[in-house]
């Protein structure tokens, strides 16, 4: 039988790709077609005086001109419904649109901006969440109260403060009042921007009352659910079609043009595109969001951590889209792969006059793992422990309670990745030499849990069909896995599986690129569909072959009575066979991963109560420091990932590769700085994004610890290499200069600023 | 609106002679997607920073979005379109695949152009003179690895074998 899970199948779009080919979104092209363009507030807080539109009605080639006046412009949102589609007479952020202009040409449209007259007086912008939070802080939005939500917004909110997730114990003050030593650090994280080379768009028709709209995006039916949710009409008279993806990195998983497009198609009657500027992407993407981490913890003398006591902070900026869940993501970060005897974890989102922040790549974890890392050397240092040896001291086992109550049955594979990584580079050997240091930093991450279902047919030639609205943005989750996954069940070469693209009249509802989620969640259900055929296939074939199912084998596309070599039939006789006595073969499946136990008690706050199918990650960095220019040169970069059974070697290698350099540019370069509410960083080339000279190869040990649940017990796999990097980059740093490093990007000021505090303070100490 | 004159040119697209009329400002990128339905060059950055718009002229590897198509009458360009013959992929359109070098794609015609004109240069450059050569173009997806290797597959003939 042919195998081909574990192999490195090539991408189904991977020749059109390669042949510039393959139709992305920003291809699409429909005849009559009009071009859209929006109009964005230059300022990041205001009140809207006034806007007139009429000369730029009047350009030859204009179609219309649209703003809140003439638009539904009720308040949605995918968690809390607080972002209008149009300001109508406050702005709340640079880049926020004012207005949208729909031509005959893309040119046209750009210049019918620039005759639309418009007068903002200006706000002193609510610029950071400190001074959000500050007693009598201007509130971003003063009707918030009035906002609604998922689930009615019931969840802990005031003043400028979006959401909060608490989780307190109540004895973690006893806890500090015995402690032998108390550590503490500040740690601060940086906007990151997605920076996929694919800007966002749409192209949008309407049609007898429906709307269709072409995409490339990470989650069409939360197009389809949110653009009906925007313009108020049922999700059922929305169509999203989806192309492919030039990345996303969780920057196209709320909508973005979508509502703009369809609005103006039904205003036109005429189809609609719209597509960004890269200026524009990166002014209003919803990049990672900058963040303040405190944590203290009570020790003993021989290093237990007694308590933990972890403060968060970060911006969700003007709006809140998906900020609500990830006030919970520090719940699992804290008090899971290492023991602390009890913790109090607050974490809190806070509108500010900026640029909404969202969803990127392993949501929140990078500063998060930053912060609890450092720590992790910072006590180690204290007590005159070797970091390496300080962690496996502190390391949870099997049956290890997270502070949601949900047990983890597997903590001691994160024991194993400290070993598989000595045995590849012992820790002493590493770091060694003047100017040079190592740093390690371990995380736990999660498989997304949301929903999919799937359908399976067997075509009348004997290949396979998958109806998904999955999406690939580039993982080859789709492309490899979920065509490897259906294969595998009937014994197919690869290329015979036939995986459709998005659309969502035709498939099921699949919650997108998210969380690791489609390998695991999507294969299962894909898995399961395949088993049905197969067991169809075997009821038609008993009765051409005139045997009994069991002794049937399926094998190289054929239907082969065991032992019997000769007496076969052909999957396309199957199939048409059949197709014209019982009906064509087709199965479908659904699948959502079962929430884990836990208790729902331990905090509140908790949009997202579990942490379902874990897997466990170790990163070890080592660098160069040069003195002089501050510059970080990194010399070896090691990771062991859990990731359950492997479908795709290549795929997961490259999920990691790339994971990781991700994780390099935020540890070192990239960065969205926020200077009166505006981005300092207006231009790719200021932003610093990380180029082949800038990155080493990554050396891989994948640990496999098949998921029970899982198709051939594939579990999340690429988002989390992004995930630990910042940390074991800064520790490593830290290590090579000898000072602390509480601050990413680790840019050459950076770390010149900290060796002249180190210096400052040895001149200190010797004085004494 | 723009009244400038239209500009007449004669540019070599993939080995054939196109006759033009174009705007004074029209990119070399805007005119091979939208007028040439060569669509495989993408517009990323159009800043010259992130080189998914790149193309071959006169063989050197160029910025599309920041190049004015007056400005290249009479010279030769060649796009990712260039690269297959028929059905056939080209030898380093090949390595990329069987290297995983491609996930989003949306870069990867731009690298195709960069790296043939390496090759073309370069027949057997070493890992760091891809590194530099590829230092011009960003890919957000892949960190680059599996592209380097897939080059060095292409230099040493593995895909003909």
């Amino acid at each position: 039988m042919t195998r081909t899970v574990g192999t490195s199948a090539v991408r189904s779009d991977g020749d059109a790709k390669v042949r510039g080919a393959a139709r992305f979104g920003v291809d699409v092209v429909l005849p009559g077609m009009l071009h859209a363009k929006l109009l964005r507030s230059p300022v990041p807080a205001g009140r809207l005086m006034r806007i007139d539109t009429s000369a730029a009605e009047a350009i030859d080639g204009v179609h219309a001109v649209v703003t809140a006046a003439d638009a539904p412009n009720e308040r949605t949102g995918i968690v809390m419904f607080d972002m209008p589609l149009f300001a109508a007479d406050y702005v709340a952020y640079e880049g926020e649109p004012l207005a949208a202009v729909v031509a005959d040409t893309p040119r046209i449209a750009q210049a019918a901006l620039a005759a639309i007259q418009f007068e903002i007086e200006p706000l002193e912008p609510v610029a950071t969440p400190e001074s959000a939070l500050e007693p009598g802080a201007r509130l971003v939005h003063p009707g918030w109260s009035d906002f609604g939500g998922t689930g009615g917004g019931q969840w802990p909110r005031y003043g400028n403060v979006v959401a909060e997730t608490t989780s307190d114990p109540g004895d973690v003050d006893a806890a500090f009042a015995v402690a032998d030593l108390v550590v503490e650090g500040t740690y601060r994280g940086p906007r990151q921007y997605q920076a996929y080379l694919e800007p966002k768009m749409a192209v949008a028709e309407y049609e007898a009352g429906r709307y269709t709209v072409h995409v490339s995006h990470q989650y069409p039916f939360n197009v389809r659910d949110r653009v009906a949710q925007t313009l108020g009409v049922a999700k059922s008279a929305v169509r999203v079609i989806g192309h492919h993806i030039g990345g996303g990195f969780g920057a196209k998983l709320d909508i973005g043009l979508e509502a703009y497009a369809a609005l103006l198609a039904k205003r036109t009657g005429r189809p609609v595109k719209m597509v960004n500027s890269a200026h524009e992407e990166l002014l209003t993407a919803p990049c990672r969001e900058n963040a303040v981490v405190r944590i203290r913890s009570a020790l003993r003398r021989d290093g237990t951590v007694l308590a933990q006591d972890v403060d968060v902070v970060f911006d969700s900026g003007a709006y809140a889209i998906d900020a609500p869940y990830l006030t919970s993501i520090p719940m699992f970060m804290f008090g899971s792969i290492y023991r602390v005897g009890t913790a109090r974890v607050r974490a809190r989102a806070v509108y500010t006059n900026t640029t909404p922040t969202g969803a990127f790549r392993g949501v929140s974890g990078p500063y998060l793992v930053f912060a609890l890392e450092r720590h992790m050397d910072e006590i180690a240092n204290e007590l005159g422990r070797d970091r390496r040896e300080y962690r496996l001291a502190s390391l949870s086992d099997d049956g290890h309670q997270m502070l949601n109550g949900q047990v983890l049955g597997d903590a001691s594979i994160m024991r194993e990745a400290f070993d598989v990584l000595e045995r590849r580079a012992p820790w002493s050997d590493l770091g060694r030499g003047s100017y040079r240091g190592v740093g390690m930093a371990g995380a736990i991450w999660l498989t997304n849990p949301a929903p999919a279902q799937a359908t399976v047919k067997l075509n009348e030639d004997g290949t396979l069909g998958v109806i998904t609205a999955a999406t690939d943005n580039g993982s080859g989750a789709v492309t490899t896995g979920i065509r490897q996954i259906a294969a595998e069940g009937l014994g197919l070469p690869v290329d015979r599986v036939v995986v459709t693209m998005p659309d969502t009249d035709t498939a099921g509802y699949d919650a997108g690129s998210q969380g690791s989620r489609t390998t695991h969640v999507v294969g299962r259900a894909v898995r399961d569909a395949t088993a049905q055929v197969r067991q169809k296939i075997l009821e038609i074939a008993s009765s051409m072959l005139e045997a009994s199912a069991d002794d049937l084998i399926i094998e190289d596309g054929n239907v082969q009575v065991i032992g019997v070599p000769t007496s076969f039939v052909t999957l396309a006789d199957v199939a048409m066979t059949a197709t014209f006595t019982d009906g064509p073969i087709a199965a479908a499946a659904s699948y959502k991963t079962p929430p884990p136990e836990h208790n729902p008690t331990c905090a509140s706050g908790m949009l997202l109560p579990t942490w379902p199918t874990p897997t466990y990650h170790l990163h070890i960095a080592e660098v160069e420091v040069d003195p002089v220019t501050g510059k970080v040169t990194v010399l070896r970069y090691l990771v062991a990932q859990e990731v359950g059974g492997v479908i795709n070697p290549n795929s997961i290698t490259g999920q990691i590769q790339g994971g990781v350099t991700q994780g390099l540019g935020y540890a070192l370069w990239e960065r969205l700085e926020i200077d009166g509410g505006r981005y300092r960083q207006r231009t790719w080339e200021t932003y610093g994004l990380p180029l082949a000279v800038d990155v080493p190869d990554v050396e891989v040990e994948l640990m496999a610890h098949a998921a029970e649940a899982g198709p051939y017990g594939a579990k999340g796999v690429a988002e989390p290499p992004v995930v630990p990097v910042g940390a074991a980059i800064a520790n490593a740093v830290a290590d090579a200069i000898g000072a602390p490093i509480d601050r990413l990007p680790i840019t050459p000021q950076v770390v010149l600023e900290a060796l002249e505090r180190r210096q400052l303070g040895a001149s200190c100490a010797s004085r004494s | 609106m723009t009244t400038d004159a239209l500009v007449d040119v004669s540019v070599v697209i993939n080995g054939t002679l196109r006759r033009m009329t174009v705007h004074p400002g029209d990119t070399v990128l805007q005119t091979l997607r939208d007028d040439l339905g060569l669509t495989g060059t993408k517009e990323g950055c159009v800043e010259g920073e992130c080189g998914a718009c790149t193309v071959l002229l006169d063989d050197e590897p160029v910025d599309s979005c920041l190049l004015a198509t007056a400005a290249v009458d009479g010279r030769r360009i060649r796009t990712v379109e260039s690269l297959s013959t028929g059905d056939e992929l080209g030898p380093l359109q090949k390595a990329f695949l069987d290297h995983g070098a491609v996930q989003c794609g949306f870069c990867t015609p731009g690298f195709l152009m960069t790296l043939t004109a390496l090759l073309e240069h370069n027949p057997t450059p070493s890992r760091s003179d891809i590194r530099e050569a590829i230092s011009g173009n960003i890919c957000r997806c892949t960190g680059y690895s599996q592209m380097i290797e897939a080059v060095v597959a292409a230099a040493d003939g593995e895909e003909e074998r």
